[in-house]
């Protein structure tokens, strides 16, 4: 160990000997940071809220009531213009009413992230059993990922439990006389046959959804904003600091090859110690510099008041997988690489290939499906999702295990092709 | 006798790009003695920085083994390595630390710390005379300088057994010569057995008590200089310089048949350098003959009957350069 932690100390010293590289791994990332940070939303409102307008046509009790449901199911939305506030800025000019077709350009326009409308009757439908339906716009294809549309799903379905049960117990309230002493069943068997009559009536009304969905997906885009919802500190510090770990720790390829050429490396293989402790000692000088290059972008985070949320340890797990994913990539790319010009090439070329296509520098829900499924094959993927599990959706370390293990997954591959085809010459 | 290097049947192998082989070093075995230099001798390309790239511990050999002090290279090679320091032809060292940071790193990793490191490291600056340069960058040292500290890492745990492969490649004369004198020192004053190649007759001539000559992945030759030189007789050399002009064999044959006491007469044609921006070596005769210096004017004579233009002549008696050329039929140059 003492041999791995002399070798990791060594090159450091080395790394930080080079102003250039003190320059690259700090002002570079900070500035960029900062900047797509404050651009895309930043601030200090560190929790993400998305932005939902909210058209109550009905104004009943039991509209209010499907309003409260979202609030409950998710706390990132808030609604508008009901909830047009300081922090929750619904942008509607002071005289300004948001009308059906005022609210639909709006989710045209990227200004709010959906549209849900209340229909006029709702309630009464309700009351009366009839079929009735919630309209939902949105930019959002209906086969991907939307937060807002899961919620109202909830929403919905509570909703519908609701209505089930009322109409359940009508009908059996029809049948009820409650002055009368005899029970209601007369015995086991009577007892049996009404739990079943129940249970298949609740399983058709279930069936039949007398509260729906009508999904409109808004064609016509005329310009697509980033919402603040996905943006921020919330996606830069997480992106950026993926990013520069790429940078700094593929630069890492350069260094290698550089001492291939000064013949240093040789000279290790030459002193009384493993190569096993070699190898060792350079994967931990890499993982050392990408741990560092997050924490200072992170710290750009901390400053800017964002939340991490509530799983600190979740945050540094992710951190670590991926610092040690591309730790290992850099070795398996050492056994195809050398000269000083294709390890620049090459770390310049995936860097700028993988952060992007793995949703560093911008919101990968923005992106089409294809794209989000074509995104997996970058550990920023993997990476990002993990942040965001936490940062985004208040996730806790369960919820990173799959990010986590995949990116693991990936280092362990990496790492046995560049350890068995390494070069120390 | 117990050796301080014992490699037995050393073999090297390398696949080409295109799937064959090329055997670089094929099968070297030799002894080297405790406090002694050794030198390994040869051209460019002969094997000798393959050879002593297994005998170190940097390659694996496709066949053999060697044993340093005792300890097999291969199946012992901590052990092994702790007897030996390494001084590469490559300046290995870190531009962008000092001297000192330099040294104390490698000092570690020899398992040199605290006090003894510092006081080790002390040692070998003043050994190469660098103390007063030890906080400065090594990228801002002369080459020659950069070479001292390149020396000084492989003799910071005072090894028995020191490598050293071409120190003096690429330096000024006065650099190399102090170079040459540490190398006795080394073995004069501090007891150690050093391991020399050099590609240069005279390197090899001044330094070793024994030499071997390496060719073509071979050993074809080994012992002391007189031993050497006795396998090419009393025969002296004759070197006549002749620039770029051609010369006919039926001339060669000439100067061997017509000239009393020469036994034979070699061409090596004009050619270029790698090095140094690619500098022309002028075309060569080498006359061998018993009395060299009583057959010279005769070799002139011929020589300017054939028009033969001569730019230098000079007189050798027998040495490794004649000792190479007689078992090779080549000049010992690149």
């Amino acid at each position: 160990m003492r041999n791995i932690l002399t070798i990791t100390l060594n090159d450091l010293r080395v790394f930080f000997a080079d102003m250039g590289n003190v320059a690259g791994l700090v002002v570079l990332p900070v500035v960029l940071t900062l900047i797509l940070g404050i651009a895309t939303g930043g601030g200090g409102d560190n929790t993400v809220r998305l932005r939902v307008d909210f058209l109550d046509l009905d104004n009943t009790p039991e509209s209010a009531q499907v309003l409260e449901s979202l609030r409950n199911t998710n706390a990132s939305l808030y609604f508008c213009p009901v909830d047009d506030g300081e922090e929750t800025n619904c942008r509607l000019e002071d005289d300004e009413t948001l009308t059906l077709e005022l609210a639909q350009q709006r989710v045209r326009d990227g200004i709010s992230e959906a549209l849900i409308v209340i229909p006029a009757g709702y309630a009464e439908k309700l009351q009366t059993f009839e079929p009735v339906a919630i309209d939902y716009y949105s930019l959002a294809d209906a086969v991907s990922g939307d937060i807002v549309l899961t919620a109202l799903d909830a929403a919905v379905l509570e909703v519908n439990g609701a209505i089930v049960a009322a109409q359940v117990g009508v009908q059996i309230g029809d049948n009820f006389d409650p002055e009368s002493d005899t029970p209601i069943f007369e015995d086991d068997a009577t007892r049996a046959e009404f739990s079943q009559k129940v249970y298949d009536r609740a399983t058709t009304y279930l069936a039949q959804q007398p509260l729906t969905i009508q999904y409109v997906v808004n064609q016509e885009v005329v310009e697509n904003e980033i919402s603040a919802a996905t943006a921020g500190f919330g996606q830069s510090v997480p992106g950026q600091g993926s990013t520069f770990v790429m940078f700094t720790v593929m630069g890492g390829l350069f260094i290698l090859i550089r001492e291939r050429k000064q013949a240093t490396l040789q000279r290790l293989v030459i002193m009384p110690i493993t190569r096993a402790e070699i190898l060792a000692g350079k994967a931990l000088t890499y993982f050392t510099l990408g741990m560092i290059q997050y924490m200072i972008v992170f710290i750009v985070g901390v400053f800017s008041g964002m939340d991490f949320g509530d799983a600190p340890f979740a945050i540094f797990l992710t951190m670590v997988a991926f610092v040690v994913c591309i730790a290992a990539l850099t070795f398996a790319l050492a056994t195809r690489i050398s000269t000083e010009g294709q390890a620049n090439g090459v770390s310049l070329l995936l860097s700028m290939t993988l952060a992007p296509l793995g949703g560093a520098w911008w919101p990968i829900e923005i992106t089409p499906p294809i794209m989000q499924t074509i995104a997996q094959i970058s550990p920023v993927y993997w990476a990002m999702s993990g942040f965001k599990e936490v940062i985004f959706y208040q996730g806790t370390l369960t919820d990173v295990l799959v990010p986590v293990g995949v990116l693991l997954a990936a280092a362990v591959v990496l790492f046995w092709i560049g350890v068995r085809g390494f070069k120390y010459g | 006798m117990q050796y301080m290097v014992e490699a037995s049947g050393l073999v090297k192998t390398y696949k080409r790009p295109d799937g064959t082989e090329i055997e670089a070093v094929k099968g070297i075995s030799l002894n080297i003695q405790k406090g002694e230099i050794f030198s390994l001798l040869g051209p460019n390309g002969a094997g000798k920085t393959t050879t002593i790239s297994m005998i170190s511990g940097l390659i694996k050999p496709s066949k053999g083994d060697a044993k340093i002090g005792g300890y097999s290279i291969t199946k012992e090679a901590i052990a092994a390595k702790r007897l030996m320091g390494v001084v590469p032809q490559e300046i290995a060292l870190y531009p962008e630390l000092s001297a000192r940071r330099n040294l104390e790193f490698f000092g570690q990793l020899y398992g040199l710390n605290g006090k003894e490191l510092g006081k080790r490291v002390d040692e070998v600056l003043e050994f190469i005379d660098l103390s007063d340069r030890q906080k400065d960058r090594v990228d801002t040292f002369s080459g020659g300088m950069k070479r001292r500290v390149n020396i000084g890492v492989g003799l910071l745990h005072r090894p028995q057994l020191v490598y050293m492969d071409e120190p003096t490649v690429g330096i000024d004369p006065q650099s190399r010569r102090r170079i040459l004198d540490t190398v006795f020192k080394l073995r004069d004053e501090y007891n150690m057995t050093v391991l020399y190649t050099t590609h240069l007759m005279e390197e090899a001539q001044e330094l070793s008590n024994r030499v071997a000559i390496i060719d073509h992945g071979q050993i074809i030759a080994l012992g002391t200089q007189g031993e050497l030189t006795q396998q090419v007789g009393e025969e002296d050399r004759l070197l006549f310089k002749v620039g770029t002009q051609t010369i006919a064999d039926a001339l060669l044959k000439n100067v061997e048949t017509t000239v009393e006491s020469v036994t034979r007469a070699l061409y090596d044609a004009p050619s270029q350098t790698t090095d140094n921006g690619g500098e022309t070596i002028p075309g060569m005769i080498t006359v061998f003959a018993k009395r060299g210096r009583k057959a010279l004017p005769h070799v002139i004579r011929v020589l300017n009957e054939a028009d033969i233009e001569i730019s230098s002549v000079e007189v050798r008696e027998p040495d490794l350069e004649a000792v190479f050329l007689h078992l090779t039929g080549r000049a010992l140059r690149d």
